[in-house]
C-alpha cells in the first residue's frame, strides 16, 4: 500500500504522458487542414491578377500584375525594355490580351501598362494594394508569376516563404535599376518572375519581384530574392498613370556615415551643392542628419532608403543638427539622373560593391513557342514623346480628367478680362507697422493700357507703393520677381487667372500632368507643427510653361481643389509659393478667401481676399 | 475523508489533459501561417555582423557570427576571414566593434573571437552548453536559418531569416575547389539555399529560435558536383590529436575552454599536402608539358585493378573536373586522403566508361 501511494500516480503520469505523446504525435488535422485552406484561398484569390507579359512574337516576357479593373498593370521596367511598348498579356482566363505601355521609371525598375479588355467596359480582376511598411521580416509571402516563361495557358506559378528582411537596400545596376527600400524574400523567384507581384497573406499586394542576389551560382533562385516595396510605386503612381518617365530623387549633398564614440553610426553632410535646395534651406557641411522623411537616419544604406523612394521634385521634412540644435526644413529633391536617359544599363553611376544582376528573361535557354497574335491594335494609344513622356496619350487622359473634375469646382473660361481682387494683408515683408494689424491690398489683373497700347498686365497695390509687370515684355529678373521678396507674386496673380480662364490654350510650352506629390500647406496659426509631415497633403499636380514661367499647380487628391502653386523663372531658384484656402463659394465658382505667399525660408504675406470682380471676355 | 490515490490520479488526469489539451492547441493554432518576426528578433540580438579579410579570388570580406558569452565572445567559421589583425563586427544595436581571435579550431572549422572592450558585458547570447543538450534535429523538422548573406544588412539592420526543412543528416562528402572541406563528419542538409557568400558562421534554429546548428562555408558536393546548402550541428565532436594522445573535442567543450582561456590547439592536420591516397595506377611518362593521363600499368591488387582500370585507358574526368594532363590527375590524388572514393570517367576505345575508385593508405614499402 505504501508503495502504492507513490506508484499509481507515477504511473497514471507516464501512461498519460504517453497517451499525450502519442496524441502529439498526429498530425494536428483540423489546425493544418485550415492554414492550408487559408493559404489556398489566398492563391485563388491572387491568381486572377496575375499577369504573364510576352513581347509581341512571344520571345521575351516576364510578369506583371493588374491593379485596378480598368485594365492597368504592374510589371518592371527591365521587362517592358525587352517586350517593347506593345506587348501581349496572358491572364489566369487563358486569354491573351493586347497591353500597351503607359509610364516607367527606369531607375526604380517598375512600369505601368494597360491591358485592354476583349469586349469594351469589361473589367478586369485586380489585385488589391497593401501597405509595404506592415511588412515585417518572417512574415509569410506569396509570389505569382511565369518563371521561365513555362506556361503556355498563362496560369501563374505561385511560390510560398518567408519575408528575410525589410528595408533592405540593393544598389543600382549603373544608373538605373536601383532596389530602395526593398522587400527581401527567400520564397522562389526565377528568371520570368520579374515584375510578377509579391502578397502578404491577407491577398494584399505588397511588392513587384525584380531582382535577387546571385553569386556563383547563376541567374537562378539563390534563397535571396527582393521585391520593389509597394509604398515605393505608390508615389510614383500618379507619375506613371500620367505616361511619365520618371526620374528618382537625389539630395544634392553627400552625406556619408561618421561612427561617434560609441560606434554608433551618424549621417553627417561632407559635401553639398550650392544651388541645391538643402543648401538654400540651409543645410551645410558638417550638419548631422537626424531624420528625413521621420525615419531616423543610423547608415548609409538607411539614407538611401528614404531617398531612393521619392521621384524628383517631392517636397520631403528633413530633421538635421549642428552643435545640439535640431532643425527641421522641408527639402525640394533634386533629380537622380542629370536628365532622363534613354539608354539605362549604361556604366557609371554610383559605385557597385555587390551590383545583384538582373533576372532577366531568356538566358541562354531558349523560349517556349510564342503566344502569336495579330499586329497590336493598341498602337493609337502610344504616343511616347521622349525624355519626359514615356506615353503623352496617357498623360492627355490624366490631365484631362484633371482638368474636367476642377472645372466642377468653378468655371472662369468666360471671364477672360480684367481681373480686380481686393483685400487686406499683413506681415512685415508688406512693411505693415507695428500697431497696425493690417493694410489694404489690390490686385489687378489683365489687359491694361500703357499709353496707346495694352499689355498683359499683372499690378499690385497697397498703401503708398504700387507694382506692375507687363509679364510678356519684362525680362529682367528683379521685374519679374515684383514685388521684392515675393519671389514673384505679380506673376503668379497672372498665371492664375491664366490657368482659370484659358486653361490649356494659355500655356503654349507646357502643360501637363506631374504625377503626384506632396503639398504642404503651412499652418494657419503661429504655431508651429510638430512635425512638417503634419501638414502633407497629397495632390495631383500640374506642370506647365509659358514665356518664362514654370508653374506647378497643386490639386488636393481628394477632390481636385487647387490648395496652390508655385511658379519660378529657372531651375534652381526658389519660387514664389502660394497657398490658397478657406473656399466659399460666389455664383457657382469657388473662390479663396485666404491666400499665404512664401519665398524661400521666409513667409511673404497673408491676404484675406474680400472682392473679386471678374470681366467678362471683351 | 480519506487521502485517495486512485482519486489524486483521477484528478491528475483531469488536469494534464486539459494542460496537454491546452499546449497542443496553443501549438497547432500556430502551426502553418504564423509568423517568425518575434522569434528573428531574439535571434537577431544574439547575432553580429563581421567584417575581415578578403574581397579577392571571390572570398567575401563579410561573415557572421553568433555571441556566446555576454562580455563579447563570439562563435563564427574559421575561414579567411580571420586571416588579419583588422577584423570588427557590428552588433544588433549597430554597435561596432574592433575584435581579436581567441583560439581558432580548424578540425571543428570554428573560431572563437572576443570584442576588444572589455567594459562589454550584459550582451544577450547563445549558451553553447545548453544547445549541445538537446537531441540533435531530424530530417523533415523545419528550421530557420540566419545569416548576413551577401552582405545584405549593416550595423543595426538584422540578418536575413530564411525557412526550410532538414533534408538528411548524414556525412557532409563535399569539397571546395579541388580541396576536402576542413569539417567533413555529420552534417545537417537544407532543403533552403543558405549557404550563400557571407553565410558561413550563421546558424540554424528550430522554430522558436534554439539554436540548432552553424551554417557551413560554400561547397559542392563530391557525388553531384551541385552547391550544397548543410549546418554542422551544435552537438558536434570531433577526434583530433593533441601531442601523442587522441582526444575528442565538442563544440561546446571548445567554447567553454576558449573563453576560459584555456583551449589547448590540436596538432596542424597534414591532410592537404603529401601523397595523398594510394590507386595503384601507373601512368604513362610524362613527357610533355600536358601529357594526356594515360594509364600505363595498374598494379596487381591496387584499388585501380580492383576498380576495374586497365592499361590504355585515358582518364578524362574526375569528379565532373576535366583532367587535361597527368599533371593535374596528380594535383587532384595529392589532395585526396586514403579512404575517399573519386568517380572517373575513362575513354576506352571510343567508349566512356565510369569507375569508381576508392583510395587506401599506401602500402608499407619492403625493407
Amino acid at each position: 500500500m505504501r508503495f502504492n501511494r507513490f506508484l499509481m500516480p507515477t504511473c497514471s503520469a507516464a501512461l498519460l504522458l504517453t497517451a499525450w505523446w502519442a496524441w502529439a504525435q498526429q498530425p494536428p488535422a483540423d489546425a493544418v487542414l485550415k492554414a492550408e485552406a487559408e493559404r489556398v484561398g489566398v492563391i485563388q484569390k491572387i491568381v486572377p491578377a496575375v499577369v504573364a507579359v510576352f513581347a509581341p512574337g512571344g520571345k521575351n516576357g516576364g510578369s506583371g500584375v493588374v491593379i485596378s479593373k480598368d485594365g492597368y498593370a504592374l510589371t518592371n521596367f527591365h521587362v517592358v525594355q525587352a517586350t517593347g511598348p506593345l506587348m501581349k498579356c496572358g491572364l489566369a482566363d487563358g486569354v491573351l490580351y493586347d497591353a500597351v505601355l503607359v509610364g516607367e521609371d527606369k531607375v526604380g525598375d517598375v512600369a505601368l501598362i494597360r491591358l485592354y479588355p476583349k469586349k469594351e467596359g469589361q473589367d478586369f480582376p485586380f489585385a488589391p494594394l497593401g501597405d509595404s511598411d506592415l511588412v515585417r521580416e518572417g512574415d509569410w509571402s506569396v509570389a505569382a508569376g511565369n518563371p521561365f516563361l513555362l506556361a503556355r495557358d498563362f496560369r501563374p506559378t505561385v511560390t510560398f516563404g518567408l519575408v528575410s528582411g525589410v528595408h533592405r537596400y540593393q544598389y543600382p545596376a549603373g544608373s538605373f535599376l536601383e532596389y530602395p527600400d526593398c522587400i527581401q524574400i527567400d520564397t522562389s523567384i526565377n528568371p520570368g518572375n520579374s515584375g510578377g507581384p509579391l502578397y502578404n497573406m491577407k491577398g494584399e499586394l505588397i511588392g513587384i519581384n525584380g531582382r535577387g542576389s546571385f553569386d556563383k551560382r547563376g541567374r537562378v533562385n539563390s534563397g535571396v530574392g527582393y521585391a520593389i516595396s509597394i509604398n515605393q510605386i505608390k508615389n510614383f503612381m500618379g507619375h506613371l498613370r500620367a505616361g511619365l518617365e520618371c526620374d528618382h530623387a537625389s539630395l544634392g549633398a553627400r552625406v556619408t556615415t561618421q561612427t561617434d564614440k560609441y560606434g554608433l553610426g551618424q549621417m553627417t553632410v561632407t559635401s553639398i551643392l550650392d544651388d541645391s535646395d538643402a543648401a538654400r534651406r540651409g543645410l551645410d557641411i558638417d550638419d548631422e542628419l537626424v531624420s528625413f522623411d521621420g525615419r531616423p537616419m543610423g547608415s548609409v544604406n538607411q539614407y538611401f532608403n528614404v531617398l531612393g523612394v521619392f521621384p524628383r521634385g517631392w517636397r520631403v521634412p528633413l530633421e538635421y543638427r549642428r552643435k545640439e540644435v535640431r532643425k527641421e526644413v522641408l527639402v525640394r529633391l533634386m533629380g537622380k539622373t542629370a536628365q532622363v536617359l534613354l539608354d539605362p544599363l549604361q556604366p557609371g553611376g554610383p559605385p557597385q560593391p555587390q551590383p545583384g544582376p538582373i533576372p532577366k528573361p531568356g538566358g541562354k535557354k531558349p523560349f517556349p513557342p510564342a503566344p502569336q497574335g495579330p499586329p497590336s491594335p493598341l498602337t493609337k494609344f502610344f504616343q511616347p514623346k521622349q525624355p519626359t513622356v514615356a506615353n503623352m496619350y496617357f498623360n492627355n487622359l490624366e490631365r484631362d480628367r484633371l482638368l474636367a473634375a476642377f472645372k466642377k469646382h468653378g468655371d472662369f473660361s468666360a471671364l477672360t478680362g480684367t481681373w480686380t481682387i481686393a483685400g487686406d494683408a499683413r506681415y512685415k515683408a508688406l512693411a505693415v507697422k507695428p500697431g497696425q494689424e493690417t493694410k489694404a491690398v489690390t490686385f489687378t489683373v489683365g489687359e491694361l493700357k500703357d499709353g496707346d497700347k495694352t499689355y498683359p498686365t499683372a499690378q499690385m497695390a497697397t498703401e503708398g507703393s504700387t507694382w506692375s509687370l507687363k509679364v510678356l515684355e519684362s525680362t529682367d529678373q528683379a521685374v519679374l520677381k515684383q514685388p521684392p521678396s515675393s519671389g514673384g507674386l505679380l506673376s503668379a496673380m497672372y498665371l492664375y487667372q491664366l490657368l482659370l480662364t484659358k486653361g490649356q490654350q494659355g500655356f503654349e510650352d507646357e502643360f501637363i500632368h506631374g504625377g503626384y506629390e506632396p503639398f504642404y500647406p503651412p499652418a494657419k496659426t503661429d504655431k508651429a507643427p510638430a512635425s512638417l509631415k503634419d501638414l502633407r497633403v497629397d495632390c495631383e499636380v500640374l506642370r506647365t510653361r509659358t514665356a518664362q514661367y514654370q508653374a506647378k499647380w497643386y490639386f488636393d487628391r481628394r477632390d481636385l481643389r487647387l490648395l496652390g502653386f508655385e511658379v519660378r523663372l529657372t531651375d534652381n531658384e526658389d519660387p514664389c509659393e502660394v497657398y490658397l484656402s478657406d473656399y466659399d463659394t460666389v455664383d457657382g465658382r469657388e473662390l479663396p478667401r485666404r491666400m499665404q505667399v512664401i519665398h524661400g525660408n521666409a513667409p511673404y504675406g497673408v491676404f484675406h481676399l474680400k472682392g473679386f470682380r471678374f470681366g467678362e471676355a471683351k | 475523508m480519506t487521502f485517495s490515490p486512485a482519486l489524486a490520479a483521477r484528478k491528475g488526469v483531469v488536469i494534464l489533459t486539459l494542460a496537454a489539451a491546452t499546449l497542443f492547441g496553443g501549438a497547432t493554432a500556430a502551426v502553418a501561417q504564423q509568423s517568425f518576426t518575434d522569434v528573428a528578433a531574439g535571434v537577431n540580438k544574439k547575432m553580429v555582423k563581421l567584417f575581415g579579410a578578403g574581397g579577392f579570388k571571390g572570398l567575401p570580406a563579410y561573415g557572421t557570427g553568433i555571441l556566446v558569452s555576454p562580455k563579447g565572445h563570439i562563435l563564427t567559421v574559421n575561414n579567411h576571414l580571420l586571416s588579419t589583425t583588422d577584423i570588427k563586427i557590428h552588433l544588433s544595436d549597430g554597435r561596432s566593434f574592433p575584435v581579436r581571435v581567441v583560439f581558432r579550431e580548424p578540425e571543428l572549422d570554428l573560431a572563437l573571437l572576443k570584442i576588444d572592450d572589455d567594459t562589454i558585458d550584459a550582451l544577450p547570447y547563445f549558451d553553447i552548453a545548453e544547445a549541445a543538450k538537446r537531441p540533435l534535429a531530424q530530417p523533415g523538422d523545419w528550421i530557420l536559418a540566419f545569416s548576413n548573406q551577401f552582405h545584405i544588412a549593416t550595423r543595426d539592420e538584422p540578418m536575413s531569416i530564411q525557412r526550410g526543412v532538414i533534408s538528411a543528416l548524414t556525412d557532409l562528402r563535399a569539397r571546395r575547389g579541388d580541396f576536402d572541406p576542413p569539417y567533413n563528419g555529420e552534417a545537417y542538409f537544407l532543403d533552403v539555399i543558405a549557404c550563400n557568400p557571407g553565410a558561413a558562421g550563421g546558424i540554424i534554429t528550430d522554430r522558436k529560435g534554439h539554436l540548432l546548428g552553424f551554417l557551413g562555408r560554400e561547397l559542392k558536393s563530391r557525388l553531384s558536383d551541385t552547391w550544397i546548402n548543410y549546418a554542422m550541428p551544435v552537438q558536434t565532436e570531433v577526434e583530433l590529436q593533441r601531442d601523442e594522445t587522441k582526444v575528442k573535442v565538442n563544440v561546446a567543450t571548445f567554447v567553454q575552454e576558449s573563453i576560459a582561456g584555456k583551449y589547448i590547439v590540436s596538432n596542424p592536420r597534414t591532410k592537404e599536402k603529401g601523397p595523398g591516397g594510394y590507386h595503384g595506377i601507373v601512368l604513362v611518362p610524362n613527357a610533355v608539358q600536358a601529357t594526356p593521363a594515360y594509364v600505363e600499368e595498374v598494379v596487381p591488387g591496387s584499388p585501380a585493378a580492383e576498380a576495374g582500370l586497365r592499361p590504355d585507358d585515358l582518364i578524362v574526368y574526375v569528379e565532373g573536373e576535366l583532367i587535361p594532363s597527368i599533371k593535374a590527375f596528380r594535383e587532384i590524388i595529392r589532395q585526396t586522403r586514403p579512404g575517399t572514393a573519386l568517380r572517373l570517367e575513362v575513354q576506352r576505345g571510343n567508349r566512356l566508361h565510369t569507375i569508381n575508385l576508392k583510395l587506401t593508405e599506401h602500402p608499407k614499402q619492403k625493407g
